[in-house]
């Protein structure tokens, strides 16, 4: 019997794009459920609809219609300001350009989301102290975004988007600007802290370096999931198609 | 709270240093659009300053007392009296710096070479000698004293159009309180230059109790009693305050822009002038700033949407941007109102004309030269307004980058997540 949490859940999620007699669909009847603790990853060619999925899975857009849950809570309801608290609260983002704020240091940048929860400043410190020592990035603290290298960069963004604890990570195409070595560097620390803190991640992806760390795989095709690979032996057959 | 105050401050501030030369450009407009004004405002606020007072001190005060009817026809006939009292409670004000009792009669001066039409002043020689700067403008002879009788002090024009010199005598020819025509001989003890021609060409200055012998008023009547107050600035207090405690039946209080309604427009004219210029450089400096705080928003949308998407709220984005616009306006605007302070301090001393050409007495207000010397009024409160003005001015441009930042879509900013 499964004992784990439902983290994400989504029933027959359809969204659309456009007005008129000019519709997109970019998904079509999507139902997934990502359980705690996954390390699941998302693939397709492009339009298939992986941004998408991942922009309604993190609150950032919503679907046309269906039902999306986080936590239990049901998107569609929220207002964007409870969808901001939700996200700053429970949902990890690193982004393939690692978008971290250019003005703030590393150290800074980590620190920002717990400053917005109003985490009082010694606290702040050991989280995030705590993490840079467990991500190999002691020393880098006080350097710039523009100081450090595409794999440090990418390393903060990390940082800074599980110093939180939260629920779920979403991560998007994250080793397409770096490379291969820094990428399975990149891929070890997150399983590392999927396995340490029960961390939940959700990768979309072309990467078969990925492919290979997760232990599931959806797939998706036009604006559908084709397919789901979770034994390791399929998803070793997959990356090698 | 405040931690998460204070990184939003820092994040602002650094944000408009990302590009320096920017952001120096736009910090210079500002500085120079509040320092011009600042500039103006100083040195034509001292101008009208200096000719408000001076003009009260030699005419009849800030605020005057006369009779009811006497504004709409200055006849010798309309006279008040029962002064003596209302002069003592006067005096005994604190606001009240000094009064001065007039008689004023309007009348012919006959010489041999001709006749001009003259306004007597009677005044106590040694009150005129300790407010008024005429006694300084004697430029032949002396000025008053008490006791002088018939001894008069003229303008150079007029003793120029009447052909008397100090020692010579001229006929006056007015009517008195009852209406009869009376005739007497004054001996010009003194000779003053103004740079007004109406001053210079017009007036005369005598004894008061030689005006009251002439017009036949007892020593408790005078045409005005002038009040000089200690601050010009709250006259119109004053005047309220004195018209209903002191004013008498036929009596009122007026303020100097009631006597002198000429001055009083002029100076309102070129205020009104001033206040245009400022608004005219509010427009350019705004207009470059726009472009600052519109470019510095839209080229970090990217930026705002990956942090709306960790879960910075809109409202705090917002609050970024109007800190920046808050930094612009705190470090510029007290830097121009400085800057504009500075050169007017600067400025100080060094006579107009100097610098526009001309000579003394070119410039004039109301029929009233005006003093060239540069004397810049550093009046806190307005420098401050100027000042409050362009910051709330540089604050309205974060509106349309707020608005834009509302209308961010985090999806189509980041492309993907």
């Amino acid at each position: 019997m499964n004992t784990k949490r439902e983290i994400v859940s989504l029933h027959n999620v359809i969204k659309n794009y456009g007005h008129g007699k000019i519709i997109t669909k970019a998904l079509r009847e999507i139902d997934l459920k990502i359980l705690e603790g996954e390390f699941s990853a998302m693939m397709g060619p492009s339009g298939s609809g992986k941004s998408t999925l991942l922009n309604i899975i993190g609150g950032l857009d919503k679907a046309t219609s269906g039902e999306v849950k986080f936590n239990g809570k049901d998107f569609n309801i929220l207002s964007n300001k409870a969808l901001s608290i939700m996200r700053r609260n429970h949902i990890g983002f690193v982004f393939q350009n690692y978008n971290l704020l250019p003005v703030l240091t590393a150290y800074e940048n980590a620190e920002y989301v717990l400053m917005l929860q109003e985490i009082p400043i010694s606290q702040r410190k050991e989280k995030v102290m705590h993490l840079f020592q467990e991500m190999g990035l002691e020393g880098l603290e006080h350097r710039f975004p523009r100081e450090l290298s595409g794999g440090q960069q990418q390393r903060v963004a990390i940082a800074r988007a599980v110093v939180t604890d939260p629920l779920l990570v979403l991560a998007d195409e994250i080793t397409a600007n770096v490379d291969s070595e820094t990428a399975q560097s990149l891929l070890e620390l997150m399983k590392k802290l999927n396995k340490n803190n029960k961390t939940t991640f959700l990768f979309s992806t072309h990467d078969p370096t990925v492919i290979k760390f997760a232990k599931r795989v959806i797939v998706l095709k036009d604006g559908k999931i084709s397919h789901e690979h979770t034994s390791s032996e399929n998803i070793e057959k997959y990356t090698q198609k | 709270m405040k931690s998460k105050l204070l990184m939003i401050i820092k994040i602002g501030w650094l944000s408009i240093w990302r590009n320096k030369r920017r952001t120096l450009i736009s910090l210079f407009s500002i500085v120079i659009g509040t320092g011009i004004p600042t500039f103006f405002v100083c040195i034509a606020w001292g101008f009208y300053a200096g000719l408000i007072d001076d003009v009260a001190r030699l005419m009849s005060g800030h605020v005057t007392y006369e009779h009811v009817d006497y504004r709409n026809s200055p006849s010798n006939d309309l006279w008040v009296g029962d002064i003596q009292k209302i002069n003592k409670t006067l005096n005994s004000n604190a606001e009240v710096l000094s009064t001065k009792q007039i008689v004023n009669l309007q009348g012919v001066a006959h010489t041999a070479k001709g006749s001009v039409g003259i306004s007597l002043m009677g005044i106590e020689p040694s009150k005129e000698i300790a407010i008024s700067f005429l006694p300084e403008s004697i430029v032949e002879g002396e000025y008053l004293s008490e006791g002088d009788g018939r001894w008069v002090i003229v303008g150079n024009k007029l003793a120029e159009n009447l052909n008397v010199n100090v020692g010579k005598k001229f006929v006056f020819t007015t009517s008195d309180i009852k209406g009869e025509l009376v005739e007497e001989l004054f001996r010009v003890k003194g000779i003053f230059k103004t740079g007004s021609k109406e001053i210079d060409g017009h007036f005369v200055q005598s004894d008061i109790e030689l005006a009251r012998m002439v017009a036949g008023l007892s020593s408790n009547d005078v045409s005005q009693l002038g009040i000089i107050v200690k601050n010009p600035d709250t006259h119109e207090r004053f005047l309220r305050e004195m018209q209903k405690t002191l004013a008498k039946k036929n009596g009122v209080f007026l303020s100097w822009q009631q006597i002198m309604p000429d001055v009083a427009t002029t100076i309102h004219m070129d205020r009104t002038a001033i206040t245009s210029i400022m608004v005219l450089l509010v427009v350019i400096v705004l207009f470059t700033m726009f472009s600052t705080i519109l470019m510095s928003t839209l080229e970090r949308k990217r930026e705002f949407a990956s942090l709306l998407a960790i879960g910075t709220q809109q409202i705090e984005l917002k609050l970024q941007i109007f800190i920046e616009t808050i930094i612009f306006g705190l470090i510029a605007c007290p830097l121009g109102s400085l800057l504009g302070v500075g050169v007017a301090k600067w400025t100080e001393g060094y006579d107009m004309m100097d610098v526009v050409g001309g000579k003394a007495g070119d410039m004039s207000v109301g029929g009233f030269g005006m003093d060239t010397i540069i004397t810049p009024l550093f009046s806190v409160p307005l420098i401050l307004q100027i000042s409050i003005f362009f910051f709330l001015a540089v604050q309205l441009l974060s509106v349309l980058p707020v608005y834009l930042i509302s209308r961010i879509s985090i999806t189509d900013e980041l492309r993907s997540i």
